[in-house]
């Protein structure tokens, strides 16, 4: 399990390096121009940190949910959990909110993302269990409502300025510089936390509620507690970069292939994985049709709606 | 299979009623339309501007909800947007003829309009260099040579001057129309064929579309000369874009005060890219 | 014959319990369970062994009555230390997270901060998967995987186990084998066993029978006395009879 924990952070690092250098122009580590270590310092290492923090966010999302739901197909972007923290804060900006100052838009997302999750939860919540098929209903359903909803602020808002305000809800990872970066490290590393020293309850909450009970833990309230983490880490995720979708559904799956299905191990696995993919994703985005640029969402969503129509494939997948 | 053979003929039939009805109702509209339109309907704010620009302002009776300038616009009938116009809104207008542009209406709406026996005129002008030419045209169909003529000739003057005057400034320019997500002018942009009128070069020439969503790595390699930044409406984009002003901080163009916040004047194809010429040209000047 | 200062491993008190109101579906249930017993609640199907058990292991709250664990009301332990002292085993057991055979026996150490004095290997052995260690549950047969449960029962260490119906939808083989590993670490280990079943066959294997109809107690004891003819036509509301032949088999007549 070390050696490969060591292999995956190689791994990631490496990822990380090349999209450094890599992009739509190679950049050689060796005999940097000014304007290189410019490009470098300024626009190619924070959108990297936030890809990957964006991601890390996401692919630990996937792996607790998914836990926590007892459901394969959980995602926070599946769940509309993602629309929902999206909403709130378009919401935020178009209303002019600032109650919270620079966290204003991270705490508005983190409010749209709970009440979400606790509303699909509370749908998909029947004779003491989680049903996978009311689950992912209720989520998909939620997530057409707050993309209307999303839509009809834009378009009853006639202010042009305001609507192109709230374009990077939409997945965009160009917006990044590094002032926005600690909000989203502190919500992300307090959510990894927080899904880390419950990993326990979640790998029991896995065998079901009454198992868990056995094993010491209130299913109830590890449950909210796993979703708070779950919310904190999504909001942020949405608030640098908005809506990212199908990282918390890829990742998770690839990871208990590799580590296993503990998610002491799966957890941390899925944050490095989930780094790395919208890592990936962003760098074919900024690359493939230079000096445009293609949101980083577009390539996950290419990349992972077939898997989630896979999935759904395997009939097995829902009678969980 | 006698059925197949019914439903076919009366197929057949119901088509050939439906062309007929179309020539019918194309004779129609000819013959009633023969004076100068009363009742129009523009469906780009461009048009609206020129509409208004070339006195006609208080026969225009439907705009777009962006059709914004000028003031009296804005109390017109809004029948929705450039895109996707609601055919109902412009059918209860009972229009004489209704305004498109070939930049950003749809071919499909114009067709939908034909079949309903509603007369079109489709603006086909893209550059600032055939503007007059396009205004002239547009004033021959709606009959009112006069109005129009006098719009053309009062673009076509200051323009003849500004090609007269010029010659290759050597600068690079940006002209970005909003900060984060960064979008930029593209070619096929009013913005794009000012910047080549005044002998400047539009970094992003090479983009494919007209309002690219653009790298900005790529700015930093390109480096400008000159950024512009364009207004919208309700924004503060001083303070819009001071987050990634400050990030290409080191760009010669930032570090010189080479930033200029400009208006919307260029936006549109139409008679305000005049003003939106001089705008540039003063800048490009110092 | 214990001394009053001795106490109940497990002590239901008058508990009342229901799941839709003025519907009582557990009805003044009494009923102590003393160390190391091996206790097989049987009743037909629906007549509340299930909710018993999960009163009983604080799953449930009763809506009057108490729960006493070792003398002390259950739902005053914290989660942790009550599952140092009880185990439950639901029916539905969800095998549907590749977990590994270890992973899953692993779990049993979750109360603890400190190594058990059992390792995850010797509870693997002890229910004889030591082959198995490193399978992933979801390929492994269904006597197996409850045998995986048992592991994990064994490293928590838990001296009071609740078995929901463990042996359901088991080849006869299995029961037999499951049955057995059961009784031998109950010598073993000094466990107390009570495990809900619906199964009149192994009903002689117990020291006590409960039988339970509709929420309520109708009888309990060691097997011979509590299984007379009247007491279980009344459970499952069938003539039924239980026989002993001359070797010490038992076999329903019907």
């Amino acid at each position: 399990m070390k050696i490969k924990f060591f292999l995956i952070i190689l791994s990631a690092l490496a990822v990380f390096s090349i999209a450094l250098f890599c992009g739509p122009k190679w950049i050689s580590p060796m005999g940097l121009s000014d304007m290189d270590r410019q490009i470098l310092l300024s626009i190619r290492l924070p959108r990297v940190v936030v890809s990957v923090l964006m991601g890390m966010a996401l692919g630990a999302s996937g792996a607790v949910l998914q836990g926590v739901l007892r459901n394969p197909l959980a995602d926070p972007y599946i769940l509309g959990i993602s629309s929902g923290a999206a909403l709130i804060a378009a919401a935020g900006i178009i209303f002019g909110v600032t109650i919270f100052g620079v966290f204003t838009i991270p705490v508005l997302a983190f409010a749209g993302a709970m009440v979400t999750g606790i509303f699909v939860g509370a749908m998909g919540w029947k004779r003491g269990g989680f049903w996978p098929d009311r689950l992912l209903l209720a989520g998909v359903g939620l997530g057409f409502l707050f993309s209307a909803l999303l839509m009809l602020l834009m378009s009853v808002s006639s202010n042009e300025g305001l609507k192109r305000a709230i374009l990077w809800i939409y997945g965009d990872l160009s917006i990044t510089d590094w002032s926005i970066i600690p909000y989203g490290v502190i919500f992300i590393a307090v959510g990894l936390a927080i899904a880390f020293s419950r990993a326990k309850a979640l790998n029991s909450l896995m065998l079901g509620d009454d198992l868990a009970h056995s094993l010491g833990f209130s299913p109830g309230k590890e449950r909210f507690i796993l979703f708070i983490a779950v919310s904190l880490m999504t909001a942020a995720s949405v608030a640098l970069g908005g809506m990212i979708g199908f990282i918390g559904l890829l990742i998770p799956h690839i990871g208990r292939f590799v580590v296993g299905s503990d998610s002491r191990v799966l957890i941390p696995a899925s944050a490095l994985g989930g780094g790395m993919l919208l890592c990936i994703a962003d760098l074919i985005g900024k690359s493939i049709v230079s000096p445009m640029e293609l949101p980083a969402g577009i390539i996950t969503a290419i990349l992972g709606a077939p898997y989630f129509l896979y999935l759904l494939r395997k009939r097995d997948v829902l009678s969980i | 299979m006698r059925k197949t053979v019914l439903n076919k003929k009366n197929r057949l039939g119901f088509i050939v009623l439906f062309f007929l009805l179309l020539t019918l109702n194309l004779q129609l509209s000819t013959v009633s339309h023969a004076e100068a339109p009363g009742r129009i309907v523009s469906l780009a704010p461009s048009m609206t501007e020129i509409l208004f620009a070339a006195g006609l302002g208080e026969r225009v009776i439907g705009v777009t909800s962006y059709c914004d300038y000028p003031e009296e616009a804005k109390a017109r009938t809004k029948i929705g947007g450039m895109s996707n116009p609601s055919l109902e809104a412009v059918l209860s207008l009972k229009p004489d003829i209704v305004i498109m542009t070939t930049n950003g209406n749809s071919k499909e709406f114009e067709a939908r309009l034909h079949s309903l026996g509603i007369k079109t005129y489709v603006f086909m002008t893209r550059t600032i260099d055939q503007l007059p030419e396009g205004i002239r045209k547009m004033g021959q169909a709606l009959d009112s040579e006069e109005g129009f003529d006098r719009l053309a000739s009062s673009i076509e003057g200051p323009l003849s001057e500004y090609k007269a005057a010029r010659k290759d400034k050597g600068l690079k320019v940006v002209f970005m129309l909003w900060p984060e997500p960064l979008m930029v002018a593209g070619p096929g942009t009013a913005i794009h064929d000012a910047i080549t009128l005044l002998g400047a070069t539009n970094i992003a020439e090479d983009a494919k579309i007209q309002y690219p969503k653009y790298s900005i790595e790529e700015i930093v390699r390109r480096s400008p000369d000159i950024i512009f930044v364009g207004a919208a409406t309700g924004m503060d984009m001083q303070k819009k874009s001071s987050g990634l002003l400050e990030r290409i901080a080191y760009l010669p163009a930032v570090k010189n005060g080479k930033v200029f916040f400009v208006s919307e004047n260029l936006y549109r194809l139409g008679p305000r890219v005049i003003p939106g010429l001089e705008e540039l040209a003063q800048y490009l000047k110092k | 014959m214990y001394s009053a200062s001795e106490k109940h491993i497990l002590e239901i008190k008058g508990a009342d319990f229901s799941y839709e109101k003025e519907k009582p579906f557990i009805k003044d249930i009494s009923l102590a369970v003393d160390n190391r017993e091996f206790i097989g609640l049987l009743g037909p199907n629906g007549s509340g062994k299930s909710t018993l058990l999960k009163l009983a292991s604080g799953i449930l709250r009763p809506t009057r009555g108490t729960v006493d664990l070792w003398g002390k009301e259950i739902h005053d332990y914290s989660n942790r230390d009550r599952a140092k002292l009880l185990s439950y085993l639901p029916q539905l057991l969800d095998m549907s997270i590749p977990f590994t055979v270890r992973e899953f026996v692993g779990m049993g150490m979750y109360p603890y901060d400190t190594l058990p004095e059992l390792t995850v290997d010797d509870a693997i052995e002890m229910v004889g998967l030591s082959s198995y260690a490193d399978s992933l549950i979801t390929n492994l047969s269904g006597g197996e995987r409850r045998r995986v449960y048992i592991a994990m029962t064994l490293l928590q260490g838990a001296g009071l186990v609740l078995l929901d119906e463990p042996l359901a939808n088991l080849d006869i083989k299995y029961q037999i084998e499951l049955l057995r590993l059961l009784k031998d670490l109950r010598e073993k280990r000094d466990m107390t066993l009570i495990m809900a079943l619906h199964d009149i066959n192994i009903a002689f294997q117990f020291d006590r029978i409960i039988m339970i109809k509709e929420g309520r107690i109708l009888g309990s004891g060691p097997p011979e006395t509590v299984l007379t003819r009247e007491r279980l036509n009344e459970a499952f509301d069938v003539d039924i009879e239980l026989k002993r032949d001359d070797a010490g088999g038992v076999y329903i007549r019907y």
